[in-house]
């Protein structure tokens, strides 16, 4: 079965005109969306598609399915994007072309400290804290916000046209666009505050909030934690201008003119719910818009006019051709449903433009695929 | 309680449903519930992410951290349902061991943020250690635990594991040392696993499975692989082919129409047996396929389907 079943030509050819100005225009590009919806796959379909038409493209994903990043020649290990190979073959403009890398979140962070602390000895004092090294994967948002940082540093190195992240699936996606302001919040904590008042021990430390929270940690989880906790929070306080300046530069720009947010989606009900959220806090925080894609949309198979008694299997009885019959009557009451569940959506998606791509015969795991892909977005 | 049919359902006091964003764990979670509830038992569904719409999909009000009653089972037993927030937690657990009210009152307003940071995992071991005090105290015959999804799924379950190795005394790890000594028990704790016939998926049930056995010693319930295509043997033939098998003499128009639909289910249920065999050769656990269904909505109808299912499945 064709892509060309899914949606009528005039529909598709708004979406994909429309993404395809924006993947000519913008400089930044966020994917975001509900888990499970295939927006790894997604970004790299776009990023594809903006190299083979001449663009420097970097694609930065999390955690990617295994044979993904395979085809896409990601080392999980590599600090630096690294070439898509292929990438461009047999495209109109050979002047482009593909990057990956994917997120570490741990090692990110390690490099904003690394960045913003006043002396390399600061800032090995702050790697080497048994807090530090756990809060960086349990502080709440810290892998979106590492997500945020690594675009700021590779839209800030100047090497690519066009930056490309894959944001983590998220429930409450816009914890994502929260992340700088909730580092800063951290920050301006009233405990965090006291906390950093120099002083060498918990006598000194007068504010009531701090000391509850020092005692309480100190009955519950024993000394040595509350000793690491102080001098985490003393040695990160000689970085808290540069984290505080470097969240506003990242928020500002997630809104700047040419960033764009691509919404990734599926037709479940669930996930569609989960979208238009995501859509309203969008609007909501000024972050602008670009395109929403609903991908694995099942294909709609031809109608069989008039079920006859000829043609219904409960009147047949069982056999292969009663089996074909009732896959063909599954598949085009889910293919319908879904398109009743998206009707509402996609109006109040609106003016953002809607691209649906159909789940395809074979997931997609190859370059081939993610051409494929690329083609149903954004037009051959 | 009522007579019980045996059922791997209620093997332990404790069900934690786990899996991927997006593959139905939470619908699975509740199916389940009404599975053993129709069996006779007490059910206490519990939610950690705050999926409030499961209490509807369940026949009551949405979720609320109150423990309520969603369904009275005709003949069987009966489903509450609550989320646990791990806000709460904190200040239950605060209460629990006596810290004064006015600290109480500080640390839980100003700094759980703070102490969840310095503390990694303790949110999610304060949400376990509640529920290991439903299960100590026999709150209901049967626990179901909607665990956050599977990228969170494993870090919750690890916490006291993880703690345990920071912690060296106090509170905390005293909770820590209990909590794991529940899940490590198949008497009082089993998690079922969740998943679709998918790649990624299917990496990352695998993947948990092997954490959950053989880290956390972990007793595993049967393998969930949701949203299944009915595997119809027909599917194999041309469509021309099978029509004759059954002496229907077929319109062009209809050959036509069958050929890409058929073509397309064939591709998929190719696909799906491949990853089924995956699962099957990867995890030490029973499997279960759920039917994909048709419609995008679900409803305790829908539910029903999907309890029919688990409740008959050979395990």
């Amino acid at each position: 079965m064709s892509a060309g079943d899914v949606t009528g030509p005039a529909e598709q050819l708004d979406g994909a005109a429309a993404l395809r100005q924006m993947l000519d225009d913008a400089h930044l590009l966020v994917t975001c969306g509900p888990g499970g919806v295939g927006k790894t796959t997604c970004a790299a379909a776009l990023g594809l598609a903006a190299a083979r038409s001449g663009r420097t493209v970097v694609v930065v994903t999390v955690d990617p399915a295994r044979r993904l990043a395979d085809a896409l020649g990601i080392d999980a290990s590599a600090s630096e994007p690294s070439e898509v190979e292929g990438a461009t073959d047999g495209a109109d403009n050979s002047e482009g072309s593909l990057w990956a890398l994917m997120l570490d979140a741990e090692a990110t962070f390690d490099q904003l400290v690394r960045n913003e602390a006043p002396d390399a000895e600061r800032a090995e004092a702050i790697l080497r804290n048994p807090v530090y090294r756990t809060i960086t994967g349990a502080l709440a948002g810290a892998q979106e916000y590492m997500a945020i940082e690594r675009l700021h540093q590779l839209h800030a190195s100047g090497r690519f046209d066009l930056v490309i992240i894959d944001t983590p699936p998220s429930r409450h996606a816009l914890d994502l666009l929260e992340a700088p302001q909730r580092l800063s919040g951290f920050l301006g904590h009233p405990v965090y505050r006291a906390l950093t008042v120099p002083g060498r021990t918990f006598a000194r430390v007068a504010n009531a909030a701090s000391s509850a929270f020092l005692w309480t940690v100190r009955k519950l989880a024993g000394p040595r934690i509350v000793e690491d906790t102080l001098e985490f929070f003393r040695s990160i306080s000689s970085m808290e201008e540069g984290l505080r300046r470097r969240a506003d530069e990242v928020s500002s720009l997630l809104r700047a003119e040419r960033t764009r947010f691509v919404v990734v989606t599926s037709p479940r009900a669930e996930a569609i719910s989960e979208s238009s959220f995501l859509l309203d806090g969008l609007r909501d925080g000024s972050f602008p818009v670009g395109g929403v894609v609903v991908n694995m949309v099942h294909p709609r198979p031809e109608t069989i006019e008039a079920l006859t008694g000829d043609l219904d299997p409960e009147v047949l009885g069982p056999g292969p051709f009663s089996d074909q019959l009732a896959h063909h009557r599954d598949l085009t009451a889910l293919a319908d449903a879904e398109r009743a569940e998206l009707a509402p959506f996609m109006a109040d998606a609106a003016p953002a433009a809607v691209n649906e791509l159909p789940l395809l015969d074979e997931d997609v795991h190859d370059l081939d695929g993610l051409r494929l892909l690329a083609d149903l977005l954004v037009g051959p | 309680m009522r007579s019980m049919q045996p059922s791997w359902v209620t093997d332990a006091r404790v069900a934690v449903v786990a899996g991927k964003g997006g593959v139905g764990s939470t619908t699975v979670a509740a199916a389940l519930a009404l599975v053993a509830a129709q069996q006779g038992a007490d059910v206490l569904f519990i939610s950690i992410d705050g999926r409030t719409g499961v209490g509807p999909l369940l026949g009551g009000p949405p979720l609320t951290d109150e423990t309520v009653v969603l369904n009275r089972v005709k003949g069987g037993g009966t489903v509450r349902g609550r989320t646990i927030p791990a806000s709460g937690a904190f200040a239950d657990y605060l209460e629990l061991k006596k810290v004064p009210r006015l600290v109480r009152r500080a640390a839980s307003a100003a700094s759980l943020d703070v102490i969840a940071a310095a503390t990694p995992g303790l949110e999610h071991l304060l949400v376990l250690g509640k529920i290991k005090e439903l299960e100590r105290t026999r709150a209901a015959d049967l626990i179901v635990v909607d665990a956050p999804p599977a990228g969170h799924a494993a870090p919750f379950l690890r916490s006291p594991a993880a703690l345990l190795e920071v912690v060296t005394d106090g509170a905390v790890r005293e909770q820590a040392e209990e909590v794991s000594a529940m899940l490590g028990d198949a008497e009082r704790c089993q998690a079922v696993l969740v998943t679709l016939a998918e790649e990624t998926p299917v990496n990352e049930v695998i993947e948990l499975a092997v954490d959950l056995q053989d880290e956390l010693l972990m007793s595993l319930g049967p393998v969930v692989v949701n949203a299944c295509w009915p595997d119809r043997p027909g599917m194999s033939v041309q469509p021309r082919t099978a029509a004759k098998n059954q002496g229907v003499k077929l319109p062009n128009a209809v050959a036509a129409a069958l050929a890409g639909s058929v073509a397309f289910g064939r591709a998929r249920l190719e696909q799906q047996r491949e990853q089924i065999e995956r699962v099957t050769s990867s995890v030490r656990a029973p499997l279960i396929e759920l039917p994909r269904l048709t419609t995008t909505q679900l409803g305790p109808a829908e539910l029903a389907i999907l309890a029919e299912r688990l409740r008959a499945a050979p395990v």
